[in-house]
């Protein structure tokens, strides 16, 4: 697998992949819980309530993404780095190393599976990645020659 | 029979060669003597338009799409609006993280209950730290956010890149970051983040 050039390079990526993860959360945050503040509201309150709940998880949301994926995007470099080779082993190991990191307080078993869950996803993703790089791929295009070939074979 | 016997024979091959061509072939290069002698592998004595002199150019990005909106050529070249939305709120993302961080460090450091063994004191700190960091950085983040979108769209509307917009753009991210706890908060929020967007574009101006 060749290295995906429209990403960039590596050590400054990490800062566009924390930007990245967390606009979307925080976008994706705002629709979620928009529409549970604006639901779980009372009539006649529903807008302050969107707007409340939009202001108080939101950001927290966006956090949490962006923490995740900022911390995903400097495990895989470390692991590029260190492997020197770019496949989808990366991704996962990543994947075991921020998840990991990212459970470390609750204890050695927390840690453990939360490492392993985070793995396996990871590990499903890249695979479901490769299975419709795969389905989409232009089969290779045979070269239309001239017809004077079949006249010369026959 | 010579692929037997070759051996006394191949000496005269070798004379007759350096007969007719003139000079003894064995002492002309193999690949060894070409790898070993001094100097082959440095880059200035390749072809000159290899470009090996200047080194890897590691910000060079895909087919040089840069983003061609006149003054947009900043500390970090960039394709588009998204690129400029990441990074820049990645970047005070982490620094409100790593700043709010700090401050809930010593914070924690300040508050150690007294004989308390270290694994009580260590979460204390942790405590502190993450109560602290985490919202400064989803405040300054979202500031960053609203910021570049607005920054960007009015790029996109006057078709400059410069510093009114990006004064612009700071007022109105933070008139909207406290427009609904009243005028004065507002005032105040819109005014610090006026004056935020404009030391950035002395920074700019200072590093580029």
């Amino acid at each position: 697998m060749s290295a995906d050039h429209a990403r960039d390079p590596c050590p400054i990526v990490i800062l566009n992949d924390f930007g990245g993860a967390f606009a979307m959360g925080v976008i994706g945050g705002c629709v979620w819980h928009g529409i549970k503040g604006f639901r779980n509201s009372p009539y006649g309150e529903r807008r302050y309530g969107a707007i409340s709940a939009i202001k108080a998880r939101a950001p927290v949301l966006g956090g949490n993404f962006g923490v995740w994926g900022g911390l995903f995007s400097t495990f895989d470099c470390s692991v590029k780095a260190v492997r020197k080779r770019e496949d989808a082993w990366n991704a996962v190991i990543a994947g075991f190393f921020t998840g990991g990191a990212l459970a470390i307080r609750g204890g050695w078993r927390h840690t453990r599976n939360s490492a392993i869950t985070c793995a396996c996803l990871l590990g499903v993703f890249e695979g479901v990645g490769m299975m419709f790089l795969r389905a989409f791929a232009q089969p290779p295009v045979q070269p239309i020659y001239a017809e004077e070939g079949a006249q010369l074979a026959a | 029979m010579s692929w037997l016997f070759g051996g006394n024979k191949q000496t005269t091959k070798e004379e007759d060669l350096k007969q007719t061509l003139g000079f003894d072939p064995a002492q002309v290069s193999d690949v060894s003597s070409i790898i070993n002698s001094p100097g082959v592998f440095d880059a200035s004595r390749l072809h000159p338009l290899a470009g090996l002199d200047k080194g890897v150019e590691y910000l060079d990005l895909k087919d040089e799409q840069l983003n061609d909106i006149e003054g947009s050529k900043g500390l970090i070249p960039s394709r588009s609006w998204t690129d400029d939305l990441c990074y820049g709120t990645g970047a005070v993302y982490l620094l409100g993280l790593g700043l709010g961080g700090a401050y809930g460090f010593q914070e924690g450091v300040k508050n150690l209950p007294k004989n308390a063994p270290p694994r009580l004191q260590l979460n204390t700190i942790l405590n502190h730290m993450t109560k602290r960091g985490p919202f400064l950085g989803n405040s300054a983040g979202v500031l960053a956010l609203t910021y570049n979108m607005i920054d960007s769209s009015l790029d996109y509307f006057r078709g400059v890149h410069d510093d009114f917009n990006s004064l612009g753009a700071g007022a109105i991210a933070g008139a909207l970051f406290r427009s609904s706890a009243g005028l004065r908060p507002m005032a105040y929020s819109t005014a610090l983040m006026t004056g935020a967007a404009g030391a950035w574009c002395g920074v700019k101006h200072l590093l580029k």
